[in-house]
């Protein structure tokens, strides 16, 4: 701890207090997320373990957020990551400047690519959406919060908790207590993550548990054994049965959008899980590939932490204005002409 | 994945040679700190091990009883933690009757094998309550002992893969099964020697199934040349036999362990060991109570401070209003 000085507090994580904080030795700035064990009935939280776990045995990549370091501090021990300025949920709310398509696909890129990479890994991260997907200071999207991710194996039957996932980006098979679920649900995830770029608000935004299984179906259209095989098997299914109502199609509720857009979209969220775009897949997807292409990161809007920093940049002495004469601007000849040298 | 683990970068060493020679610095380490009693004998590294190897098998006797049954890979993931402690450590620093079952209980978290503490320590004979105790202590401890590299490949899912490989690549092979017991068993024995920290899970896999396909009478040299090792060259194939006849012969040559020796070793190390790290000393629970309390105590000094702080303006700007109508009056 002695290697680092706290510069304040950013928030509050899963488990623990973030602080921003810099490594006396190199410069660098950090987040340092705290992890206290004081009065703990079963010692060290899984989702400490987890994150550590997922988070140190894959190589690096650009679009998940590195964990540089642990040590143990006091009763508990912190885990240093790079310091992020903000997150995706901020910038999608920043309503000033609403996303254009560019920026979109750029974003859906970086968090495509970081999912891929994450379920080549056998890693589903379970709790995928806006405020996990931080952003640096040059624009980039890096998947942060692997406090519920799980190492997945594909041969087992290992049953898994359902309550995971904030509910907004629940999939449908976890709403209704899936134990035995994949990959799919980061893929429903980003699905809803994609819609809520599109349409500038949460496209499921339910007020509890049951109203959540209420949005997705408003939407999707109440689910049967043609559209969702297999879905009489999950053990809520018989607790809750919901009115017979057609899908909304997303051309009406997206009108905004383009078709490509809304191909992609209607790929992710389906019922059936097996049946959503794979990451990779989506990668590929012609949407990516289309007019407007994807910005580029230095197009992207980086988000200033407190207001304070945009105002000194106004008053900044150096800036151009095209009000002030050429003259002024410039360097008067006569000025420098002593001290250049001409070379013959 | 295996290439890219903390496994391989940080604990996958040349030999056994290298081992003994960690383990050689730890001894020394602790005798240069703590050995300054003449009147009491300090174990040496040889001392060591067979007590670190008695340990190994209680835990893998409390392991194999647990309720419910465990999956192997708990046990793997187990005795693999308690041997990277012991790479850098002392026996006498740390005993292993205390890390013994926070090894076991990390590891089944690490293993996604979710049993609660009351649950864990109810399989314990003895005071539950202490033990209870001694492993919320010890928990952190141990994370740090391990530098926070907690996961560990075992090699029973690559002994899987091989199984499915040889079912669906050699038809001429009838009834594959037959040999899983022998594989089994094989790897079982591994766990209680040098191979986890010196292989890859995959190579010992490999010496489990060839070591029980030779006891069964089935040759499996083609497989392994045609077709499992086949696009890794002549070169890769000769280094990859030769890893395979190491782990053999370390599998099949152990040292036997003999009951009075360590029994012997272990009152000795009642006396050696060092006190600040018995769960059960007054020097040890002294220290973590000063633990404990010191955030707290710190977050109090800091508040005192300020009031301090506080105060002192308060006063001083008394003082100056008394002056300030002092001078008032005499102007």
């Amino acid at each position: 701890m002695e290697q680092y000085k706290i510069l304040g507090r950013i928030g509050e994580g899963a488990h623990g207090i973030v602080s921003k904080a810099k490594h006396i030795e190199s410069g660098e700035v950090v987040a340092l997320k705290k992890v206290p064990l004081r009065k703990l009935e079963d010692g060290i939280p899984n989702t400490a373990l987890r994150e550590i776990k997922a988070l140190q045995e894959i190589e690096e990549n650009e679009n998940i957020v590195k964990l540089r370091d642990v040590f143990p501090h006091g009763t508990g021990f912190v885990l240093v990551f790079d310091f992020m300025l903000s997150d995706l949920s901020e910038i999608i709310r920043n309503t000033e400047r609403p996303l254009t398509e560019g920026q979109i696909k750029s974003y859906m890129l970086m968090l495509l690519k970081g999912v891929t990479f994450m379920h080549e890994n056998n890693i589903m991260h379970r709790d995928l959406k806006p405020a996990n997907l931080l952003i640096s200071s040059t624009g980039h999207l890096k998947i942060a919060d692997f406090g519920l991710a799980r190492v997945f194996q594909n041969t087992g039957n290992r049953l898994y908790s359902h309550q995971v996932a904030t509910r907004w980006y629940r999939a449908p098979e976890l709403l209704y207590g899936a134990r035995k679920y994949d990959e799919g649900v980061d893929l429903w995830a980003v699905g809803c993550i994609f819609g809520e770029m599109l349409n500038n608000s949460p496209l499921f935004p339910g007020e509890n548990d049951i109203d959540q299984l209420c949005c997705v179906l408003r939407v999707l259209g109440t689910p049967n054994e043609k559209s969702w095989p297999g879905m009489g098997e999950l053990p809520d299914y018989k607790k809750i049965s919901f009115p017979e109502t057609p899908p909304i199609p997303f051309e009406t509720l997206l009108p905004d959008a383009s078709t490509n857009a809304l191909d992609l979209l209607k790929r992710s969220l389906l019922y059936p899980s097996a049946q959503r775009i794979p990451a990779k897949e989506a990668l590929l997807h012609l949407y990516f590939f289309m007019e407007p292409l994807p910005a580029h990161h230095s197009e992207l809007p980086i988000p200033q932490r407190g207001v304070g920093k945009r105002i000194r940049r106004a008053n900044h002495p150096h800036d151009y204005s095209i009000d002030t004469p050429l003259e002024e601007s410039l360097i008067d000849p006569d000025l420098i002409a002593p001290h250049v040298h001409l070379f013959s | 994945m295996f290439s890219s683990s903390t496994q391989l970068k940080f604990w996958t060493f040349s030999g056994v040679t290298e081992l003994n020679r960690l383990r050689a610095e730890a001894n020394e380490t602790y005798v240069s700190e703590y050995g300054k009693n003449e009147t009491i004998y300090y174990l040496t590294a040889e001392d060591e091990t067979k007590v670190r190897r008695h340990y190994e098998y209680v835990i893998k006797d409390f392991c194999t009883r647990f309720q419910p049954p465990m999956p192997r890979s708990v046990l793997g993931t187990a005795l693999v933690f308690f041997k990277r402690i012991y790479l850098h450590n002392s026996i006498m620093d740390y005993h292993p009757r205390d890390i013994q079952h926070t090894c076991v209980y990390l590891a089944c978290k690490v293993e996604e094998f979710n049993v609660s503490l009351q649950q864990f320590v109810a399989q314990l004979k003895g005071d539950r309550e202490a033990a209870m105790d001694v492993i919320l202590s010890q928990e952190l401890l141990l994370m740090r002992l391990l530098h926070f590299h907690l996961t560990v490949h075992n090699p029973f899912r690559p002994l899987e893969g091989l199984f499915i490989d040889l079912k669906t690549r050699c038809e001429d092979i009838d009834n594959v099964e037959r040999l899983r017991p022998g594989a089994e068993e094989f790897l079982d024995k591994a766990l209680h020697t040098d191979v986890p920290l010196i292989f890859s899970p995959s190579q010992i896999a490999l010496a489990g199934i060839l070591a029980s396909g030779k006891n069964a009478g089935v040759s499996l040299d083609n497989y392994v040349a045609n077709k499992l090792l086949v696009s890794g060259g002549q070169e890769n194939l000769l280094k990859t036999v030769e890893h395979i006849k190491r782990i053999k012969y370390m599998v099949k040559n152990q040292d036997p362990l003999i009951r009075e020796d360590v029994k012997i070793l272990e009152r000795r190390l009642d006396a050696c060991r060092n006190p600040e790290n018995n769960p059960n000393s007054e020097t040890f629970k002294r220290k973590m109570e000063e633990y404990l309390d010191d955030e707290d105590e710190k977050k109090a000094k800091k508040r005192q401070k300020w009031e301090e702080v506080r105060l002192c303006f308060v006063h001083s700007s008394v003082y100056i209003q008394i002056f300030l109508s002092f001078s008032r009056r005499n102007q």
